[in-house]
């Protein structure tokens, strides 16, 4: 065995071996990234870069973000609405370092946003179309929009009985609640909570468990809501998942989501009637019911209004038939001054009946005259009364 | 007095004596008969009436007050 050199002098050789062949140089590299240690208050961040294949890791490298690249992080965060955490996957440019005592790491210059955004649009667009492509009887897409069997489902007159679906404790919850408790019309709700986590990676999962049991309850629900807090950076991938949206597509009980993000709607939210907020989800309930009493106090103004026309009219042509009866009662008639001609106590009508030294009665208002005919003329022109 | 007749029968009945009266071919001494008649057709419609719009009136009171107790006015 030759002498042995010092650590240090091997340390550096290895260095100096690194340093001719990386040094200046940058790379672009895309990676999972694994055991992320942010340390927001000195603004760094430790992490490894690493590579699968068929779910096996083939490749494994330290790398950190320094203080002039942390910015890159929350660019991260507030351009893809997910937290930089375990299991993302980025493109980055780094550089190689080696160090003699922290050993051999990549620095962390800038990480690829449009990329990262191609990849999730891309991942979007393969699970929209595999959804119409594999559920035609449920999901089509017409003209840009998604009708799905569930979004179709017409809302019940009244919404009364609620099926919630959000975390314990969270904001969301609070909200939601808070603007069904309060609503200016008093109107009261019969709420059941499902309450489960919402974010991770598995939370489509334990959202689509609590469906299973909201369709398996004896209880019949009016609508289903799904919130989630607004404010908090979430991660939303749970509501891109192929397997709950087809289960919220296909649900018999129509579904409204409020989980609080600005960016474009989750997929869950196109196979659902989408709300954006807890809140909003809330006061469309309140306005939906609103809305049919308006419809119930609109119906009863006219039926008042029909039924007071109706009786108008009747009371009306009671009083036109009233008068027209008044007018032809013989009494009216020798009221102004007519007489009835009678014989052996029957009206005469017909003057023909008459003849000379006939005895007849004409009748008037107050008396009747007894008179005999002494004499009967014809009128020379029409007397016109 | 008929009073049996519904509304709409003493009504019917109303307006053919009416319509009888209007034509003028009433013998005159069939007039006083008719005019009677009508005049009874027309009590019973009257009461009839009368009795309606208070069957009415106090339904929709009472969807009224329903209401308002409910919105709590």
């Amino acid at each position: 065995m030759t002498d042995p050199i010092k650590l240090s002098t091997l340390t550096q050789l290895i260095q100096d071996a690194i340093q001719s062949r990386f040094e200046g140089e940058v790379f672009t590299v895309s990676a999972r990234i694994m055991n992320v240690k942010k340390y927001e208050s000195s603004r760094r961040c430790y992490l490894t870069l690493e590579e699968y294949e068929y779910g096996t890791k083939t490749t494994e490298i330290r790398a950190v973000f320094w203080a002039n690249a942390y910015s890159e992080i929350e660019k991260f965060e507030k351009v893809l609405k997910q937290p930089f955490k375990d299991g993302a996957e980025i493109t980055c440019k780094v550089k190689v370092r080696y160090h003699k005592v922290y050993g051999l790491n990549l620095d962390v210059l800038q990480i690829d946003v449009a990329h990262a955004l191609g990849t999730l649009e891309l991942e979007r667009q393969q699970t929209l179309e595999k959804l119409v492509r594999e559920n035609p009887e449920s999901i089509q897409l017409y003209d840009g929009v998604f009708r799905t069997f569930n979004n179709r489902l017409p809302l019940p007159l009244v919404i009364s009985k609620i099926a919630l679906i959000t975390a314990p404790n969270s904001d969301g919850q609070r909200d939601f609640l808070q603007e069904l408790k309060q609503n200016k019309h008093e109107y009261q709700f019969a709420i059941t909570e499902f309450l489960t986590t919402i974010q991770g990676d598995n939370a489509h999962q334990l959202i689509l468990e609590q469906l299973q049991l909201i369709e398996q309850s004896k209880e019949p629900f009016d609508l289903v809501a799904i919130v989630r807090g607004g404010g908090s950076l979430g991660d939303f991938k749970p509501f891109d998942e192929y397997e709950l949206c087809v289960y919220v597509a296909k649900f018999p009980v129509p579904v409204f989501t409020g989980i609080g993000h600005d960016r474009n709607q989750s997929i869950v939210d196109l196979m659902a009637r989408e709300q954006k907020t807890p809140t909003k989800v809330a006061a469309m309930i309140v306005e939906h019911n609103f809305s049919f009493e308006n419809t119930l106090i609109d119906l009863r103004r006219r039926v008042t209004d029909a039924i007071t026309r109706q009786l108008d009219r009747a009371t009306e042509k009671l009083d036109q038939a009233k008068r027209i009866i008044r007018l032809s009662s013989p009494q009216d008639i020798l009221n102004r001054g007519f007489a009835i001609i009678t014989h052996n106590d029957q009206i005469v009508v017909d003057p023909k009946k008459i003849t000379e030294q006939m005895q007849i009665q004409t009748i008037l208002k107050n008396e009747t005259i007894h008179s005999t005919v002494t004499k009967k003329t014809k009128n020379e022109k029409r007397v016109e009364l | 007095m008929k009073s049996g007749l519904n509304y709409s029968e003493a009504y019917k009945k109303l307006e053919e004596l009416v319509e009888q009266l209007e034509d003028g071919n009433i013998p005159l001494d069939k007039l006083a008969a008719k005019v009677k008649l009508a005049n009874e057709m027309i009590v019973v419609c009257e009461n009839k009436l009368r009795q309606i719009q208070a069957e009415v009136e106090a339904v929709t009171d009472k969807v009224s007050k329903k209401s308002k107790s409910k919105n709590g006015n």
